[in-house]
């Protein structure tokens, strides 16, 4: 199975630069998700290393195979399609067939292939129907399968499940998780979608402006955010970011943030911050304490009044009233009822949580 | 949260501008490419050498024409050809060259783009935007009289506007000319009408409920585009008839199609290819010019034609 | 009770084109074809004899003329399909090829822009054997070459046709090269990625998906053929002989040269006749599309 490797991509369109120097290295049998706002460039980079696109400048490789110059048919690889891209004149045989098309494969090798590929995604009984004959949720299998079929190490997926309802797209992430883990195989998948990313992948990129922002395990980007971009853009409610100044004075570093001071004396400094350094402090909604309740190793406590709360079924959030904007900190949905808006609460938060970036930078502390 | 707004925007890691290690030269034109092209300019030819023809032959002398050098350029150039079409060139036993039938096709042209235009509007928006119970069986009937041969009708129009005294006048080719296109006119019309958001319509019906008023001062000044893509359409159909103006034009008060036609059927003796050359450009110019000033609701006009569902 | 004027205006509104469509069409329809089974001759006879009902259409199958005229009436069909098939490949071409698409589309459209019989005018001045293409091509050595299509009875229809293709191609550009901007660019891509070949990809995808534009051409073009009456004039009026004779050619030389009011609407309900063939899968096309929409949207 592949290892796939960007080496210095650069994309332009016109005098557009959309991809900027991009280094990118996706190991044999990773789930890479390339994960990014709309318009970041996420296609693109998938288009490139398909083929479908030509590079301006940089190196493209899968395996040993410099893969640059090679047309989409040759580099290996399937891809499936946001708006799945099925043959609509052909039946969804045909489709599975047609995929094999340019290879030269025996008929009886080919049945085989579109039977193993068919009971693998349940679609034994649509094999004779024409695609405007299946619902959504059908015509995706059909796509996948149609990439199943050529049997290759390496597939793409460009926002596979943007079209579907929230129950199939659950569903649907379930058993593409369950295809890598069976397949082995490699696979890069673009989404705009944290939910997605966070579930399916084994590695994520988190893209923006062309530029890979953060690429790293699932975990390392949730808990160690490399920048003010991805600490605002993964977690939902997204963490919350408050500008404050760095009081570095007699071996006790602490954060002034509108009123209330974060110790932060063991968070893991990369270099000694300078005292009055301007910083960004990035809070996580879900990890602040219980209201009323003192963590034993708070940085802080925050007693605000409640704006307003909101309840999500299994999950509740407070919003609190801190400075000229607001503070969203999780709360038990048990207990949310009890906070009427203009109640004061406590919330301490625990020092371990705490994610401190440079305010002219963005990068983490 | 304004904070973090500010300080997200500029989060993004911007890299350094440096030079890129593996750069490419920029790929050339494709062979697949360059074949494509070709082709393509080949069959531009074969659409450019009518014109290219009727342009040079226009401008030559009898003597150079009867050298047979079709693709010759004009040695001399000469304008007589232009002038004696316009002005000399015999149809028939009258000889006062086409500028009769480009006056008549002018007069023909206004009063039936009026009619036609006021016509079909009115019909389209009454059937698109209110509830006429028989709408639909109509919007059949005239999808059906839209295709229609006009050989089929042709007689008893020809009766009927004898009898209505305008045969053989300007004024009754205008009028035909506005009846045979209302059913075609009126189904573009009602499409583009049925377009409009149903809010526009209750909101227009709930200020003012008139019929006429709504159409004045709502739907009309929705309608430009429409409008102009009309417009062309029955410019350029109107002026490039021929049939119609034959039927129902009387000496006279023939078209300039028509005209022509004459001035290159009928001649007596040795044609004068040059000024049939320039008969035909000058009847070709006026739809020509449009064509290529408008070209993009000329395009959308002709293609209203393909029956849009 | 008060008069409701919005229940009443879109009515009297409609009267104009309610009246237009009952009197210039379906009166006018109705009247040509009763004309059709009487003897009428230079002015209508409202006489109508059951017994020879047919006498009219039983003539026009006798007649050379209108023979001729039919005949010529498939063979232009058939060859303004050239003209569909040469649109399509030429929207192909541009679709395919970006660069230069605006360009070609206005060169490709602008015969449209010109009257058919300014298209016949040149066409005739090029065909012309003594001072034409022919005469042009004699004089570069190519004296083989015979361009003299349109005095030969046997090939006049052919010059017609050229001409034909050349003014309507363009038509069938547009059409196509819309027909083919509305498929999915993700289809282009994945057909790329499965490496099929050109032809395949066209045969077997593009084509099948296009047929109803297909389809909307060959009405058209169809319903256009039995129109056909100018280029004809233009170009050979007719002749050789009556080589060039279509329809409605017929049917208006019925009226105007030999009189025969009866016998000219006999001709001109056949063409309706034809036109009504050609117009059943038309509407069966629209209801076809609106039913595949529906089968889409769901
Ligand atoms: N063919 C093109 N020409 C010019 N700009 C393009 C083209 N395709 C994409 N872009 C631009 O490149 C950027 C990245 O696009 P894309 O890769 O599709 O984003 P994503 O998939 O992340 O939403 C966008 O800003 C888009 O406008
Ligand atoms: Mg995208």
């Amino acid at each position: 199975m592949p290892r796939v490797q960007f080496e210095d991509i650069i994309k332009t369109y016109g005098r557009v630069t959309v991809l900027k120097n991009l280094d990118l290295e996706i190991d044999d049998g990773e789930f890479l998700v390339l994960l990014g706002p709309s318009g970041c460039g996420k296609t693109t980079l998938l288009n490139l290393l398909a083929g479908l696109l030509d590079v301006t400048a940089g190196r493209i490789t899968i395996g040993e195979r410099d893969v640059t110059d090679l047309d989409p048919k040759d580099r290996g690889l399937a891809m499936v399609f946001q708006s799945y891209a099925l043959y609509p004149t052909k039946t969804v045989r045909g489709n599975l067939k047609f995929g094999l098309a340019s290879q030269k494969i025996d008929g009886a090798e080919v049945d085989r292939r579109i039977a193993w590929a068919a009971r693998m995604l349940q679609i034994e009984p649509l094999l004779d129907r024409k695609p405007a004959q299946l619902s959504g949720g059908q015509r995706q299998r059909v796509a996948i399968g149609r990439a199943l079929v050529k049997k290759v190490g390496l597939f793409l997926f460009d926002e596979p499940l943007s079209n579907l309802d929230a129950k199939l797209r659950t569903e649907m992430r379930l058993e593409i998780k369950k295809l890598h883990d069976e397949l082995k195989s490699t696979i890069v998948y673009v989404t705009h979608d944290q939910i997605e990313a966070m579930t399916m992948a084994t590695k994520i990129a988190v893209m923006d402006g062309g530029v890979i922002q953060q690429f790293g395990t699932p975990d390392e980007i949730y808990s160690r955010p490399r920048n003010l971009f991805v600490a605002g853009f993964i977690g939902s409610p997204a963490m919350n970011l408050r500008a404050g100044k760095i009081t570095n004075g007699g071996g006790t570093v602490t954060a002034a943030l509108d009123g209330v001071t974060l110790d932060l004396g063991r968070y893991g400094f990369a270099s000694q911050p300078a005292d009055g350094q301007p910083i960004v402090v990035g809070l996580r909604p879900e990890h602040f304490g219980a209201p009323g309740q003192a963590l034993a190793d708070a940085a802080g406590t925050f007693s605000l009044p409640v704006q307003y709360t909101e309840k999500t079924g299994g999950d509740a959030t407070g919003y609190l009233k801190f400075g000229d904007g607001l503070i969203a900190a999780r709360i038990d949905p048990e207990q949310i009822g009890r906070f009427r808006q203009g109640d004061t609460v406590d919330v301490s938060f625990p020092q371990g949580k705490v994610h401190v970036f440079d305010a002219v930078s963005g990068a983490r502390l | 949260m304004s904070v973090a707004d500010v300080s997200l925007r500029r989060a993004g890691e911007v890299p350094v501008e440096r030079a890129p290690r593996f750069p490419r030269k920029p790929k050339g034109i494709s062979g697949r490419s360059i074949a494509i092209i070709v082709f393509l300019t080949i069959c531009a030819a074969f659409f450019c050498v009518p014109l290219y023809i009727i342009i040079t032959t226009s401008f030559k002398t009898m003597e150079q024409v009867r050298e047979g050098a079709i693709f010759s350029l004009p040695a001399p150039f000469t304008l007589d050809a232009w002038w004696s079409a316009w002005d000399t060139a015999c149809s028939g036993i009258r000889c006062d060259g086409l500028k009769v039938g480009f006056w008549n096709s002018m007069a023909i042209l206004f009063p039936s783009l009026i009619l036609s235009i006021a016509l079909s509007s009115v019909t389209g928006y009454a059937l698109a935007l209110w509830n006429v119970r028989w709408a639909n069986t109509f919007l059949f009937v005239l999808f059906i009289c839209a295709f229609v041969p006009f050989q089929i009708i042709m007689i008893p129009l020809i009766i009927l506007s004898s009898g209505l005294k305008v045969y053989g006048t300007i004024w009754g080719i205008a009028i035909v000319h506005a009846v045979l296109a209302m059913p075609f006119l009126t189904l573009v019309f009602r499409n583009y009408y049925k377009g409009i958001p149903q809010e526009i319509m209750s909101a227009a019906m709930m200020d003012s409920g008139s019929f006429w008023r709504v159409f004045v001062e709502i739907i009309l000044p929705m309608s430009g585009n429409i409008l102009i893509v009309v417009l062309i359409l029955q410019i350029t159909s109107i002026w490039n008839d021929f049939l119609l103006g034959l039927t129902f034009g009387g000496l006279g008060t023939q078209p300039m199609s028509v005209v022509l036609a004459n001035v290159v059927i009928t001649t007596t003796g040795e044609a004068a290819y040059n000024e049939n050359m320039a008969a035909a450009l000058l009847t070709a110019i006026p739809p020509l010019f449009i064509y290529f000033v408008l070209g993009k609701f000329f395009v959308q006009g002709i293609t209203a034609g393909a029956i849009k569902g | 009770m008060a008069l409701r004027w919005s229940r009443v205006s879109p009515q009297l509104a409609l009267t104009p084109a309610l009246a237009i469509t009952l009197v210039a069409f379906i009166g006018a329809i109705a009247w040509t074809i009763f004309m059709s089974f009487t003897r009428s001759r230079r002015f209508p006879e409202y006489f109508f004899d059951p017994a020879e009902w047919s006498r009219q259409y039983e003539r026009l199958f006798k007649d050379d003329g209108w023979a001729i005229a039919l005949k010529n009436l498939l063979v232009l069909g058939v060859g303004s399909f050239l003209a569909i098939v040469f649109g399509f490949i030429l929207a192909a071409m541009i679709d395919r090829e970006k660069r230069g698409e605006g360009f070609f589309r206005t060169i490709f459209l602008y015969p449209l822009a010109v009257s058919l019989i300014v298209t016949g005018v040149a066409w005739r001045w090029m065909f012309n054997p003594s001072f034409g293409l022919q005469n042009a091509l004699h004089s570069i050595g190519l004296t083989w070459v015979n361009f003299d299509w349109l005095s030969r009875a046997d090939t006049a229809m052919y010059g017609i046709i050229l001409a034909t293709v050349w003014q309507g191609a363009g038509f069938y550009m547009a059409l196509m090269l819309s027909g083919l901007k509305s498929i999915n660019s993700e289809i282009w891509n994945a057909a790329r990625l499965d490496g099929v070949s050109f032809w395949r990809l066209y045969i077997e995808i593009i084509i099948p998906m296009m047929k109803f534009t297909f389809l909307t051409c060959a009405i058209l073009m169809s319903l256009g053929v039995v129109k056909a009456y100018d280029i004809v004039v233009a170009m050979t009026n007719g002749g050789p002989g009556q080589a060039t004779w279509v329809p409605a050619y017929f049917t208006i030389n019925a009226y105007w040269v030999k009189s025969n009011l009866g016998y000219a609407s006999a001709a001109a309900v056949i063409m309706l006749a034809i036109t009504g063939l050609i117009f059943l899968p038309l509407v069966l096309l629209t209801a076809w599309r609106e039913r595949a929409r529906e089968a889409r949207a769901t």
